[in-house]
Order: C-alpha cells, then structure tokens, then sequence
C-alpha cells in the first residue's frame, strides 16, 4: 500500500529538489579517464616491463569511472539526479574565504623559497587568519602569528635542525647564534 | 633460539634501569609522531650523530622507544584534526574523527592509548614467544604471494568506502595510478610524469599524506567556526577525568578486539614491505566485517578506533622480527636501525640469539617497557590534549595548512614537494566534496609501485606467463582469502538486508 499525494504538483518540485547533483562526483573519473589515457601516451613506445602494470591498472580505472558514468547517466534518465555542480562549488565557498585562502597559500609556497620559513611562514599565518576573521582581532592575529613562527624556527630548524627553507631570518639568526657561540 | 623465563625476566628487570632514556623519549616520539612529515624514522636520521655516539645498548632502547611512541603519537592528530601523523594511522580518523566532532575526543584518546599500548605490549610477548615460527613467515613470502597481499589491500579500498564501493574502487585505482607515476624499475622508462624531474623516482608518500588529509582537511573546516559540533563543544565545556576512564573502560571491554587485531598487526607487520598502513585497514575492513554492528563504523564507533589502533602498534614487533631473524628490515624505521646497529658492529640472523641474546631479546624487552610507561605517562594527558580541538577553525586552519605543507618539503628538501602537497589538497578536497574516500587514494598512492615491482618480479620469473600469479599453493590459498573477504561484505549486508525485511513483514 503506497501513500497517494493529493496535490501532484507540489510533489513533483520536492522532487526536483531532492535530484541529487551528480555533476561535481563526475569530475574525479573524468579526471581519471584524462589522467590514464596520458599516462598510456607515455609508454606507448616503451619495453613491456613499463607498460604491463600500468595498463592493467588503467584499464580497471577506465572501465570502473566509465561505470559510474553509466550509472549517472540512467539515474538522470530516471529523474533521480542532475548534472549540477552544487556539491562541489556553491555560494558559500565565496562567503566562507576559501578562495582567498588558495590564493594566499600559493602565495605562501612561491614566497618560502625567497623570504625563508619564519618571515613567509608568519606573513601567511596573519593574512589567513586576518581573511578568515574578516578583518577583525587583527592584533590577536598579529600575536598569535608571530609566536607560532618563532615558536616553529626554535623548534624545527634550532631544535631538530630540520632544514627548512632558509631566509634572510634565518641567516641572520644563524650568524648572531655562531658569532655569541 | 629460546629464552629462558629466568634470562627475560632479570633482561627486563636491566632494562627498566634505562628509564631515564625511555620517558623523554616516549614524549618526543609522541611530538614527532604527531607532526605529519616527521615520523621516526625521520628523526633517527635527525638525530644520527647523537644515535651514533651512544652505547649500543642505549642507541637501542633509544630507537625502540621512539618507534613505539611515535606509533601512538601518529594516532594523535587522526583523532583531533583528521590528520594521521603518519601512513600508518590513516585508517584512524574514520572512527576516531566522528568521535572529536560529538566532543568525544577525551574519551577516544584514552581508548587510542589503551588499544595502541596493550595491543603493543601484547604482540611484543607474542613474538618474544613465537619468534622461531613466525621468522618463517618471512621465508615463504614471494613475489606472487605478495602480489595477492597486495591486491588484498586494495580490495580494502572498496569495503573502507562502502556507501559506494563504485566509489571507493575508483578512488583507489585512481591512487594505484598515481602511485604508478615514475620511471619503471628495470629500465628507468619515465611515466606520467608530466616532464618533471621530481617525479622521476615516484610520488613521494609525505606531500601525498599532507594534501590528501591535512591541506584537503583545512580547507574544509572552515566553513564552521568550530570542528566540533555545538552539542560536542557543551560535552567539552566541562571536561573531567571520567572521560578519560570511560574512554579505557571502554578499550579494556574490547579487550579480545584489541587482542585480535595486534594479532592481525604482528603477523602483518612480519612480512616485509607490508607495513602499518596495510595492517590497519584490513584490521578495520575485518573488524567491520564480523562486528554486530557493521552500519556504525564511520559514525565514531569504538570498535572502529580500537581496531587500527591496535594492529598499527601490533605491526611494530613485527617489523623487528626479519630485521632480528633474517637481517630484512620490515620497514624504513627498521631499515635505519639496522644501519645503526650495523655501524656499532651488531651482525644479524639467528648467530645474533646466541651471541648476543641480551641485545636481540633487549629489542623486545625494550619495546614492552616502552608501552607500560606509556600507558601512565600519556593516559593522563588525553583531558588537556583534546582541548585543542576547541581551538577556533579561523586559526587552525592556517596553522595546519603552514606546518604540514613545510613539512612535506623536509623529506627531499625540494620546493617541488610543497606545490606537489597543495596539488594533493585539491585533489582531496574535491574527493571529500563528492564524498571519494581520501584513505583510499592515500593507500592506492602507497601500493602502486609496490605492486608492480612484485608483479614484475614474478613476470620476470615466469618469463611472462601469467599463470605463475596461481603457481604456489600458499598464493592459492590467499586468492581464496582475497576473493571471501570481497564477498563477505556484500554476502552479509544481504543477509541483514533481507532480515530486516522478515522482521518488518513480521510486524
């Protein structure tokens, strides 16, 4: 026995709204399918010994993401789902600072190189948070920044002497430690 | 081979006496462990020349206790952040995580603590006990048998992501994929490697590591203010110790669950290459499998921590097992103590229990003290560590994105590592938005080269004739086992599907 709707009409627009967006699940197996058959071009002309695993692995790749495109494909024939990209970019990845947040990251990779770890390392740390709290507790972030980065160069590079990248701080600090030394 | 009882109890009794080196130690393992990119094999490496210029004895208990430390430590960031600390503990966030988010963090450090501990110190005995037999392991391990080991690991990859097993076999291949990027073993054919030198000898498992969990993970905490929900932050308000006791209740309830799996842990970890991260997914995948409770895993069910937690410190005495019997270390910690240990004149293999029985049972007697003290240095400190998790996402998110994406430039000290790390964050994080399994891309990125060095190896042998993956007996019966557990899942969730069935047409 089955509950029968009254009004029609309202429940088809709760279903439309329930379609789920499959658009975003489709990028990783279409990424994966692009990714296989690139990899294939590269060993086209290569012994054996490069190619038989790596075809066997690609081949599962494709067949599974082709799979999941099939699967896709009925449940949108069926009206279960849409080609929408909600579940992987919507307004709030505007709102929330993610964006800007990348930026500074890619920022803060092609800055370490050039200023060291403890300067880019306390510039990135302050501009995130600054961005994130949107404008507000700037001195706190200034704070908590400054400590984190010292507090990084003492124990990283001054305790484990890991080897980080090095700035115009580090060389600073490296020549004040061996001179007082 | 033996030991007598009299030899190990007075050895353990000379080994307590270097307590001194053990508790420092067990909280720099526990730091180092923690901080992804900083795993103890790492800071062995550090820390080479002060390793070199000590005792032997005391360089050895020294490694032993990091290694153990370190192993738990790793387990730390996987429950709090979502973060495993190493490989090895990326099956602990799919139990341990969902516990931190309903403010349960106290309680699921305590039982991370408890399982890691006795699952430990249990497979240490065991092995002082079975060294002899399990040493065989080692010798019947070939490359077909390994292949199907492998596969074994893969075939997890689809039971982690079990809402959509589809799901979790591309993710996996996928990582296989990506795993397979590099110049081929026999002649340094370069592969998928989009020009780049740097990837040239494969993808590096730590930029791997911090993309896919922690970059991946930052980004996604910040939509909410907080990564605990607003109910767990009430729970987290008052914190106390009975969260901390409840939390070893509960661990020490599951007491054959721990026993179990240490035990799956020690076995695996014997077999070289094999490694924790494998340990603990099929500890998880088993786990789940003849649970009563299979449909709670990946809500913050215990069962679901204790399990990997477990294995992973069960693997650690079997590492040392080939590396003591057979001079193989079992895995890159063990591979640089057996560098060090070489370096101070130590020669392995089995002349090593009668020549020198104190050093090769002090590995063990060693490792089992380690976990005694750790259970009351560190059960105490899960009430103040789970507090980090009330630390606001506006700050840290920064801080994670920082410290993991400098760390994955440590391993190589290449620039191409940390672009490398962030490239990996957007792959995982649009893996988490489409609800792709990030663990399951982690161990297909691990697999990959080691499956097709195995495969090559048995091609090789055969002269190309694939038949030779079914020519051992002992590899039959692992593709018996391969093919059951993938069908287990699936047997049993249609059993309970279709009594749920009966029951409700009953009612």
């Amino acid at each position: 026995m089955t509950d029968v709707p009254s009004n029609p009409a309202p429940a088809k627009s709760r279903a439309e709204i329930e379609k789920q967006p499959r658009g975003g699940e489709l990028v990783i197996p279409g990424a994966a399918i692009a990714f296989s058959l690139y990899y294939f071009s590269t060993i086209l002309d290569s012994p054996w010994t490069a190619q038989v695993s790596a075809f066997f692995i690609g081949a599962v790749l494709i067949l599974l993401s082709l799979v999941f495109m099939v699967r896709t494909w009925i449940e949108l024939q069926r009206g279960k789902a849409s080609l929408r990209f909600t579940s992987l970019v919507n307004r709030t990845d505007l709102s929330s600072g993610r964006l800007g947040l990348f930026a500074i990251t890619l920022g803060y990779i092609l800055l370490i190189d050039w200023a060291g770890f403890t300067i880019t390392t306390y510039f990135f740390l302050f501009f995130s948070m600054l961005l994130l709290n949107r404008g507000r507790k700037a001195g706190f972030a200034a704070a908590l920044s400054a400590i984190m980065a010292l507090g990084g160069y003492a124990l990283f590079i001054l305790a484990f002497d890991t080897r980080f990248p090095e700035g115009p701080f580090e060389i600073f600090m490296k020549a004040a430690l061996n001179n007082g030394g | 081979m033996e030991a007598d009882l009299g030899f190990l109890i007075g050895l353990f009794g000379h080994t307590l006496t270097f307590w001194w080196v053990i508790i420092p130690t067990i909280f720099l393992g526990l730091v180092v462990g923690a901080i992804p990119g900083f795993s103890a094999a790492n800071t062995i490496i550090i820390l080479l020349p002060l390793t070199l210029a000590m005792d032997v004895e005391v360089g050895l208990i020294f490694m032993v206790s990091l290694y153990c430390s370190s192993r738990m430590g790793a387990g730390i960031p996987a429950i709090l952040v979502n973060i495993p600390g190493t490989a090895g503990a990326a099956a602990t966030p799919l139990d341990g995580y969902p516990m931190t988010k309903q403010g349960r963090s106290q309680q699921a450090l305590s039982m991370s603590f408890v399982a890691s501990a006795f699952g430990g110190l249990l497979t240490t005995i065991l092995a002082i006990i079975a060294m002899p037999v399990l040493a065989e392991v080692g010798y019947y391990m070939h490359s077909v048998e390994m292949i199907v080991v492998m596969l074994f690991g893969i075939s997890l990859i689809a039971s982690i992501a079990a809402r959509d097993m589809l799901k979790g076999l591309i993710a996996g291949f996928l990582g296989l994929m990506i795993g397979s990027i590099g110049t081929d073993v026999v002649y340094a054919t370069p592969r998928g490697t989009m020009g780049f030198l740097e990837l040239y000898d494969g993808v590096p498992l730590i930029p791997a590591l911090v993309g896919l969990f922690a970059v991946s993970e930052a980004f996604i905490i910040i939509e909410k203010k907080s990564i605990v929900t607003d109910e767990g932050r009430e729970i987290m308000a008052a914190p106390s110790w009975a969260a901390t006791f409840e939390g070893a209740a509960i661990a020490f309830r599951h007491w054959w669950h721990i026993t179990w799996n240490s035990i799956i842990g020690l076995i695996i970890g014997v077999i070289p290459g094999a490694g924790a991260s494998i340990a603990s997914f099929v500890a998880y995948q088993q786990s789940r499998t003849y649970s009563k409770t299979p449909h709670l895993y990946g809500t913050g069910h215990p069962e679901g921590l204790i399990a990997p937690e477990s294995a992973n410190n069960g693997v650690t005495s079997g590492t040392l097992i080939p590396l003591l019997i057979l001079g193989i270390p079992g895995g890159a910690t063990a591979a640089i103590m057996l560098i060090v240990l070489q370096y101070h004149g130590v020669n392995f293999g089995p002349s090593l229990f009668f020549d020198q029985p104190e050093l090769a049972y002090g590995v063990f007697t060693a490792m089992a003290i380690t976990y005694l003290l750790m259970i009351f240095t560190i059960l105490p400190l899960s009430r103040y560590m789970s507090r980090v998790t009330l630390v606001s996402t506006t700050y840290m998110a920064p801080m994670i994105i920082a410290f993991t994406l400098v760390g994955s430039f440590v391993s190589r000290e290449y620039m191409f590592d940390m672009y490398l790390g962030l490239v990996f964050g957007v792959i995982g994080y649009i893996a988490r938005r489409t609800n792709y399994h990030v663990a399951a891309i982690l161990i297909g990125v691990i697999l990959g080269p080691l499956l097709e060095t195995y495969f090559l190896r048995a091609l090789k042998k055969s002269e190309g004739d694939l038949m030779v993956l079914f020519s051992s007996s002992l590899g039959n019966i692992l593709w018996l086992v391969l093919i059951a557990s993938l069908l287990m899942p699936m047997v049993l969730g249609f059993r309970r599907r279709r009594a749920v069935a009966n029951t409700q047409a009953g009612t």
